[in-house]
């Protein structure tokens, strides 16, 4: 195993009109270091499409993870795959990137417009080879991975986009290599490149796509783990232990929690300066500890990331939104969702008397489940997620 | 002379972004700027009877808008004056 991870981030924009999308993508993860991600693209549009691009690549997405060879996928898609009654064809293009180990890409594809490549922010041409495969042409490409190595799979609706009305010919391959290196940053998650690129189409489309586009990145990124601490341990004499386990954990730190960061400071032996601005008055001051990466508030301010991981699950905020924010729980947001790729929780059970109020809408219950909930929507985020209660 | 003002998750909920601003435009008002050095602080340790803050080595529980100016009064502008 290396210190390199996969990071994936997929988006689409239905064709106009269309409640269906005619693209899939599917992602078979193998193991936690390999993993075959397919982008589809069905005939026509709406559900017809919609039905053969997701069986296209559940398909093929299964077999290969499987190590069937694609002579074999392409022969049972051919086989599979109904006939479209109007075009007498059956047929849905295919892109395939399998990732091994995390150290080896292997690209495969089918006339889908093919994938861009970049490598230390340029483009990067990959050697192609192509074969005949019962009457379909086919590229394969396999090659090492690098740190910061982008791959953007599309659906040809992104090569189309602006035809006939913010460009001519619509956007070419060329067109979209320079539009992602001129933007391009290092820091960019996955999740961020697939976003800009498909805004990007859908503004020359007019916000009225003439086809289904969708745009899949996967970046390989260096791991960078983060560790957060909350609450101090149900019995006291484990404090110690919880205390050496966080702070012996490499990568950026955070700790939650006024008593949490208090007993901090005393491991540490530097003092808890809170900060008297409020910059958003539904979350509390942040503080700062020598040694510490980000010192908050507990409860109230965790909400808060569990609503921001929410909002960006489903699109409504984005990394920027958050970036420019510096309340603590957007400052946890943009750690754990933008940077961190490998996060450890460590929560203490203790029961904090001062809570046992009833006119307190905290309780610790609400604690524990906060947690649970954050932690499923940062899995969902593709993040490696560990818990240890004490 | 140090005040400080809890920002522990119970004294939150009950209102120390409130009384920060109130502290911030008393201090302005009566010009206490040079004297007066207001600061935030973690759990002082008495949530259920926030918010609570400190001055210098006086903790002052259950402040609210309401009672805000008679605490002001007693233990920022009396104790500056004296």
């Amino acid at each position: 195993m290396n210190n390199l991870c996969t990071d994936i981030g997929f988006k689409s924009v239905n064709k106009k009109g269309e409640q269906l999308c005619g693209d899939h993508i599917e992602i078979v993860d193998q193991n936690e270091n390999s993993l075959v991600l397919v982008l589809a693209d069905g005939l026509g549009s709406g559900v017809k499409a919609c039905i053969l691009s997701t069986l296209t690549s559940k398909i093929i997405s299964t077999m290969i993870a499987n190590n069937l060879s694609v002579e074999e996928c392409v022969s049972t898609i051919a086989a599979t795959l109904p006939v479209c009654e109007k075009r007498g064809v059956a047929y849905s293009t295919f892109t395939i990137i399998r990732i091994t180990n995390n150290s080896e890409a292997e690209i495969i594809q089918y006339d889908n417009p093919h994938v861009i490549m970049l490598r230390g922010g340029e483009n990067f041409e990959y050697p192609r080879t192509s074969m005949e495969i019962g009457g379909k042409t086919i590229y394969k490409s396999k090659l090492q991975l690098e740190k910061n190595d982008v791959f953007i799979a599309m659906s040809d609706g992104a090569i189309y986009a602006g035809v006939g009305k913010a460009l001519n010919f619509g956007w070419q391959r060329d067109s979209i290599i320079d539009f992602m290196v001129g933007n391009y940053d290092k820091k960019m998650s996955a999740k961020g490149i697939s976003q800009l690129l498909l805004d990007e189409c859908n503004d020359l489309y007019g916000g009225e796509p003439g086809d289904d586009t969708t745009v899949a990145a996967v970046k390989i990124r260096q791991r960078i783990p983060v560790s957060l601490m909350i609450g101090p341990p149900s019995n006291p004499g484990d404090l110690k232990k919880m205390q050496t386990l966080f702070f012996a954990k490499e990568g950026k730190h955070i700790v939650c929690g006024g008593t949490t960061s208090k007993l901090a400071s005393e491991y540490l032996g530097k003092p808890v300066v809170p900060c008297l601005d409020y910059f958003d008055p539904e979350i509390p001051p942040i503080a700062k500890i020598e040694g510490i990466d980000l010192v908050t508030e507990g409860v109230v301010t965790m909400t808060k990331v569990l609503e921001y991981a929410d909002s960006y699950l489903n699109g409504s905020i984005s990394i920027s939104d958050l970036s420019m924010k510096k309340d603590g729980a957007s400052k946890i947001a943009h750690m754990l969702f933008e940077e961190a790729t490998d996060i450890s929780f460590y929560v203490g059970r203790a029961v904090n008397p001062a809570h046992q109020n009833p006119a307190l809408p905290i309780n610790f219950n609400v604690k524990m489940q906060l947690i649970d909930e954050v932690s499923k929507k940062l899995k969902a985020m593709g993040k490696n997620i560990s818990v240890s209660y004490f | 002379m140090n005040v400080y003002v809890c920002v522990g998750s119970s004294c939150h909920l009950r209102g120390s972004y409130k009384i920060i601003e109130l502290m911030k435009e008393n201090i302005e008002k009566n010009h206490l700027e040079d004297k007066v050095n207001l600061a935030a602080a973690f759990c002082l340790g008495k949530c259920t009877t926030g918010v609570t803050i400190k001055v210098d080595e006086e903790v002052v529980c259950g402040v609210s808008p309401e009672n805000f100016s008679e605490i002001f009064n007693k233990y920022v502008m009396g104790k500056v004056q004296a």
